[in-house]
């Protein structure tokens, strides 16, 4: 059995695309939209291809100079940065080669723009990780850079500014429209590092439109606003459509309702091995601004090229009073905890379906799934929310429109309260008018101040780590997932740090949901975090990756405070000790873009694999030369690979939750990353060197050495083939 | 450099050549420029972060946006920053010293981690501060301030948005902070916490002080 929530499994195709996208800030002079979003055609044999990107602008002139003043710019989105800051969204080629990836939505003049500039950071436009080496790789001769380490780029001599030029045009945004520009961003490696540590050299090249399929489509419709008798207010939020994955409160992207209209152009999963149409991305549909009702619709999925009408249209209803829901969110087992960072989340159910009730009950425990988040707020370091907004837009738990008194539960709003490592809390929720607004209750008839409490239990235990040289420490994070899954549910509040004197037996707490919310229990493992990397950080671990299945989840509190404490002491062979790390890479038969692989990890008391990480697979049909390649960077060790699958979307019917993967059965094989052999000395180099290239050191001063390769396709034929 | 940071570095500079800017802590000639550490992404993800320089180290919760900030720093500084949440929002933490981004990592990836260093290779995560001396700064999001932090002898400007979190790195003696809005910043919200108990609380704007009792 596995927990049903929303939101705790976001499809496969849907994580490859989501990135921040959000309507930039109208000006009067610029009323076009322009919504920009990449796809990858990245070199081979990289894990990771990393671009710093500070901003596309556009001219209507093709020979236009840099300093040009028709320039229109379109930043980074919000949550990266302002107008006019310094601030870097990091694309990755790799996981953008089928579905774009959206970079943000921004006003621009309506015009014909003839050019188009991407603009990296300057100093420091991006960096690759390559897979373990297959061959010698620096500079060319015999000798041999590391893989699964961050290596900065740089561009070759001519090859800036990045530009596509279109004499022709290249968009036509108009008043009011919203306008498509999908790079292709393509990067040919031209000389390895020629010391270690050093840059690559490449070249990129743009084009528009991609010589690919575009895998996007369009979602339009209307909202009608009939005329409400309420009060009305004069600092809101502007009525909006939002897209959100479906589920979820994820935003993909929004559009403003103008002239009682809307249009989003959202990425779309194509490919092959699914329907006739492709794959397709399924998608909620969030309205909500100005003093208007809330609306939402759950939506078929969506196909490369496809336009979705909504229909009928949204009604809502305007000039409501806003009213306001604040609060705070505390341990129901540690008196005055403040939860930090939980999510509240107001659900509607959609227009299709408006008999879905959204708070779970004994008799319709899974009809919440079939709501949608319309309203969503966190809470601050000290457990309050909503935090602040900006200036001019307050937060959405600050615009919640009031409903009438006369409507089930008081016109409370059903409020769903999640925070990692805590069950799921389900209230009602009614808007408040003055400062300190809003009140909540759980039986739709007595309500107080959302003042709230989440329950949790705990899972204490001990875990086996090498001791660091002196002078060295080791983070260490343990994670909870549920048993049988690769669902995370919770880590360690903060990572347990080892050194010389503590390290041997390190202890952990950590807080994970009860047996009221993951029946089914835990699987748990245990990595260092603390990848720095000498001068540069590092995304991957040279430290094995502790492992224990089957933790049985702690009873719900039986009051206030008390609360149960599962054990669950990690086994001696599972000591967490510095091996290198290494790489395994394959391609995956008759994938498509539901289609993921799961690196997971044997409990060797139980049997039983536990999931520890997972990577869609890329660079699939249509596109001219598909690969369906999968990597990975792990700590040299044994693990098995396994293809997981998400259903194919019924192209009839909208689903009524997020689907979720599932294991392929048979389609698995172990894999056996070889240990890199010992180099360096009692004083290894001290600086990024051929000879001490990983991310930790052994205790007589030694250290892995170049990491190796496995090659493993799925379904696993032929046998595995370690290239050392 | 905006009118406003030029504004402030004169202010500054006055108030230090006088009887120190709180009036309270003495003659402060004004720190080094601060690197600042900037959690970005996804609006209101949560994560867990190691903050460390190479004398002090401070552990944290917070969600997105946050800027992070460490007065009388030692460099090299890194942050290791883990996202809490099993969905795909974007965490990115990038180091900015100047008006250039020194470093940047991102993750999409379910409780993915992220680490970013600047200043050279810091070998180890160094000992948890003490005193662990914070000043938590909430204000309307993403909106730009500058702020003097001092101790009594050397005095920070800083220039981040809201919300920041500044450490403070081995205080001599008693620290006080001033921070400036602009005329349409609304409130500041500063939480002073001294080894993890709040000892001061202001709620003012667009200015605001807040000193360590």
């Amino acid at each position: 059995m596995h927990r049903t929530a929303r939101g705790l499994i976001v499809p496969f195709v849907i994580v490859i695309g989501v990135l921040l996208a959000g309507a930039g800030s109208a000006r009067a002079s610029k009323k076009a939209l322009v919504e920009v979003g990449f796809v990858g055609v990245p070199p081979p044999n990289f894990q990771n291809v990393l671009l710093n990107v500070q901003s596309v602008r556009l001219n209507p002139k093709a020979s236009a100079a840099p300093g040009n003043g028709k320039w229109q710019t379109i930043p980074v989105p919000p949550g990266i940065g302002n107008a006019g800051q310094s601030a870097d969204m990091q694309i990755d080629l790799n996981t953008s080669q089928n579905v774009p990836q959206l970079f943000n939505t921004a006003n621009v003049q309506a015009n014909t723009y003839q050019i188009a500039e991407l603009r990296l950071d300057p100093n420091n436009p991006g960096s690759l990780i390559p897979d373990c080496p297959k061959s010698a790789t620096l500079g060319g001769g015999n000798t041999t850079a590391d893989g699964c380490i961050n290596y900065p780029f740089q561009l070759a001599t001519g090859n800036n500014p990045l530009t596509v030029p279109f004499p022709g045009g290249l968009i036509f945004p108009g008043n009011g429209a919203l306008t498509q520009l999908i790079f292709e961003v393509s990067m040919v490696v031209n000389s390895p590092p020629t010391v270690p540590g050093g840059a690559y050299t490449v070249t990129i090249t743009l084009a528009s439109p991609p010589t690919n399929p575009i895998e996007m489509g369009t979602v339009t419709g209307s909202v009608n606003v009939k005329t409400g008798s309420s009060g009305s207010s004069t600092k809101i939020r502007k009525l909006a459509v939002t897209a959100e994955a479906i589920g979820t409160n994820t935003p993909i992207a929004t559009a403003p309702v103008k002239n009682g209209n809307f249009t989003l152009i959202l990425p779309a999963a194509g490919g092959n091995n699914a329907s006739l149409l492709g794959f397709g991305t399924l998608y909620d549909l969030a309205v909500a601004g100005g003093t208007d009702t809330y609306a939402a619709e759950r939506l078929l999925p969506l196909y490369p090229g496809q336009t979705i009408t909504v229909s009928p249209a949204f009604q809502v209803t305007g000039s409501q009073t806003l009213g306001n829901i604040t609060g705070s969110i505390s341990d129901n087992c540690v008196a005055k905890k403040a939860i930090v960072g939980a999510t509240l989340q107001l659900l509607i159910p959609p227009d299709s379906n408006s008999a879905a009730d959204c708070f779970p009950t004994i008799a319709s425990p899974d009809d919440y799934l079939q709501c949608v988040a319309v309203a969503t707020a966190n809470t601050d370091n000290a457990g309050n929310f909503p935090l602040p907004g900006t200036i001019t837009i307050p937060p959405e738990f600050a615009s919640v429109p009031v409903q009438s008194k006369s409507l089930p539960n008081k016109g409370a709003y059903v409020m769903e309260i999640s925070a990692p490592g805590y069950d799921n809390l389900f209230v009602y929720a009614i808007p408040g008018s003055s400062k300190n607004g809003g009140t909540c209750g759980t039986d739709g008839t007595t309500f107080s101040a959302c003042n709230l409490a989440l329950n949790t239990g705990y899972v204490s235990g001990s875990i086996q780590v090498e001791r660091p040289n002196p002078g060295q420490t080791t983070e260490v994070q343990v994670f909870a997932e549920d048993h049988g899954t690769n669902n995370i549910e919770s880590a360690l509040p903060m990572p347990v740090r080892v050194t010389n004197s503590n390290g041997g037996t390190i202890g952990y707490t950590l807080n994970v949901p009860t047996s009221a919310t993951v029946p089914q229990g835990f699987d748990l493992f245990a990595a260092t975090v603390d990848n720095l990397y000498q001068s540069v950080s590092d995304p991957n671990k040279g430290q094995t990756i502790a492992v224990l299945s089957d933790v049985p989840a702690p009873a719900p509190p039986s009051g206030s405070g008390i609360c149960d404490t599962k054990t669950a002491n990690f086994s001696g062979d599972q000591t967490i000790t510095c091996v290198g790390h290494g790489s395994v890479t394959g391609s995956v038969a008759n994938a498509n873009l539901g289609t993921s692989v799961v690196l997971s990890k044997q409990d060797t008391d139980s049997g039983n694999f536990v999931a520890i990480t997972n990577t869609p697979v890329q660079n699939q049909s249509a596109n001219s030369n598909p690969l369906n390649s999968y990597s990975f960077c792990a700590p040299a060790d044994i693990y098995q690979v396994q293809e997981w699958q998400l259903p194919t979307p019924d192209s009839s019917a909208a689903p009524s939750s997020s689907p979720t993967a599932s294991p392929v059965p048979d389609i698995a094989a172990v894999v056996i990353i070889p240990t890199p052999l010992s180099a360096g000395g009692p004083n290894p180099t001290p600086t990024p060197a051929i000879n001490c290239p990983t991310t930790c050191e052994n205790s007589d001063g030694t250290c892995p050495g170049i990491c190796n390769n496995v090659i493993q396709p799925l379904p696993p034929t032929p046998s595995p083939t370690p290239t050392p | 450099m905006s009118a406003l940071g030029a504004a402030m570095a004169f202010s500054v500079a006055a108030c230090n050549n006088q009887t120190g800017f709180s009036g309270s802590v003495g003659n402060t000639p004004n720190g080094p420029p601060l690197a600042s550490y900037e959690i970005l992404g996804t609006i209101g993800t949560p994560f867990t972060a190691t903050v460390s320089d190479s004398r002090s180290s401070w552990t944290l919760q917070g969600v997105v946006p946050l800027s992070i900030v460490i007065a009388n720093n030692i460099l090299p500084a890194a942050i290791v920053a883990t996202k809490t949440t099993s969905n795909s929002n974007l965490l990115s933490v990038e180091i900015i010293t100047g008006f250039r981004v020194a470093d940047v990592q991102s993750t999409s990836a379910p409780f993915g981690t992220v680490s970013v260093q600047v200043g050279g290779t810091l070998n180890s995560i160094a000992s948890p501060a003490s005193p662990d001396l914070r000043i938590f700064a909430a204000g309307p999001d993403q909106e730009r301030y500058s702020a003097l932090v001092e101790d009594i002898t050397t005095g920070w400007v800083i220039n981040a948005r809201a919300p920041t979190l500044i450490l403070f790195d081995t205080p001599d003696g008693k620290v006080d902070a001033t921070f400036f809005g602009g005329h349409d910043f609304g409130s500041f919200t500063l939480d002073m916490t001294l080894n993890g108990a709040v000892v001061a609380t202001v709620v003012h704007g667009p200015d605001a002080t807040i000193r360590e009792p």
